[in-house]
């Protein structure tokens, strides 16, 4: 399965809607790098809203795709962690230290654009 | 009970209830607070609620054992009174039926037998009310504690605060961090305030579970501002070594809403 993303002006959206396994978190990764490439985004915005689970192998593909695209120059944030999931990383003792968050969709949009700015 | 059993206890009716009498004495000095006409008085109910419900049906005995049960245990006294002085009761009868030597021994050991089962009955449904009800004061105490323990209150667009009040322990600390979770999703709040004015002591395992909600707090997307941090908490926190420098601190809850504000490019301005 892959998930779809979305370009928006110089932005990339993600809406995660299904809980992630291994295999589509890898293509997942494979797939926002080679479209940052494609389309020079400056800023990725990863909606996490509807994921229930995130166990410790996705919590590091999704860490790692941050500072990924951080190396190609777009900025990411992740929005919408719920608070279940939350719990859950930092009971795990992963704690994103270097990752941006958000609210929600909207609020990471001004984040990226504040960060872009900054 | 028995008939047969029932017969030979009332036949020997006063005679148990003057030894059982004088035997409870002698529990009153594991409480001495109680006061001791009243104590006689509650002696001679129970004794004759023993003898009254030998004959009763079980479910009937039962009702009026714990209708009595509830009534003293509202008055605040103690299980093992009851513990004790049914045992009592089952000591003298015990007495009694060996040192009577007209009894047949097979007679005696029928009759010992029912003794014990219906005591015991009796002992076990004491004490199922009783614990019953304590745990019921537990489970209400923990509800009311429940109740009291972290409301999310947003102040401000974008700002909420959490007063804590009170010792936290790690129960509590997990209930804090899912109402403080629940509320900033429901609040759509970008900065929390945790105020620990009400907080007496911090040690290692407060700071520890303060630092994983603040961290919590920043995966679903807020921050934290940890404010009411008084003198001697500073001291307890450096002098343990604990790191706060993840997140924001401030020593009341005014320059933490000024810092919030500034996070959310916002500032309160004098209109004159």
């Amino acid at each position: 399965m892959r998930i779809p993303i979305l370009k928006l002006k110089n932005y990339l959206l993600i809406s995660v809607q299904v809980d992630l396994d291994d295999q589509t978190a890898l293509q997942f990764q494979e797939d926002l790098l080679n479209k940052i490439h494609q389309e020079g985004s400056f800023g990725v915005v990863i909606d996490l809203t509807s994921v229930e689970m995130i166990d410790s192998f996705i919590a590091k593909v999704l860490g790692d795709v941050v500072e990924m695209s951080n190396l190609m120059g777009a900025k990411v944030v992740l929005t919408g962690i719920q608070p279940g999931v939350a719990i859950t990383l930092i009971d795990m003792g992963i704690v994103l230290d270097e990752v941006p968050t958000a609210l929600d969709l909207e609020q990471g949009l001004d984040k990226l654009q504040q960060e872009l700015e900054a | 009970m028995k008939p047969s059993v029932i017969e030979m206890i009332y036949s020997q009716h006063d005679e148990i209830i003057r030894q059982w009498k004088n035997e409870v004495t002698e529990l009153n000095q594991f409480d001495s607070t109680l006061p001791t006409n009243w104590f006689h008085e509650t002696n001679e109910e129970f004794v004759n609620l023993i003898m009254g419900t030998l004959e009763l049906e079980e479910n009937e005995a039962k009702e009026q054992f714990r209708s009595f049960a509830e009534r003293l245990m509202n008055a605040g006294w103690p299980l093992s009174y009851f513990t004790k002085g049914m045992q009592l009761f089952r000591r003298v009868l015990v007495q009694m039926l060996t040192s009577d030597e007209s009894f047949e021994s097979e007679k005696v050991f029928e009759t010992l037998n029912e003794v014990e089962k219906w005591v015991d009955g009796v002992i076990n449904q004491l004490v199922d009310e009783y614990t019953g009800s304590w745990e019921n004061t537990l489970h209400l105490q923990k509800l009311a504690l429940k109740e009291l323990s972290a409301p999310l209150i947003p102040v401000f667009e974008k700002i909420s605060v959490m007063p804590l009040v009170g010792t936290i322990d790690t129960e509590r600390a997990k209930l804090i961090m899912e109402n403080l979770l629940e509320g900033i999703i429901e609040h759509r709040s970008q900065v929390v305030l945790i105020d620990i004015t009400g907080v007496p002591v911090v040690d290692t395992m407060v700071a520890h579970h303060i630092i994983q909600a603040s961290e919590a707090v920043r995966l679903v997307g807020a921050e934290c501002i940890l404010v009411g941090i008084r003198p001697e908490i500073a001291q307890t926190i450096i002098n343990l070594g604990i790191d706060l420098r993840k997140f924001p601190t401030k020593s009341t809850l005014r320059k933490g809403i000024e810092t919030g504000l500034e996070l959310t490019q916002r500032k309160i301005i004098s209109t004159s």
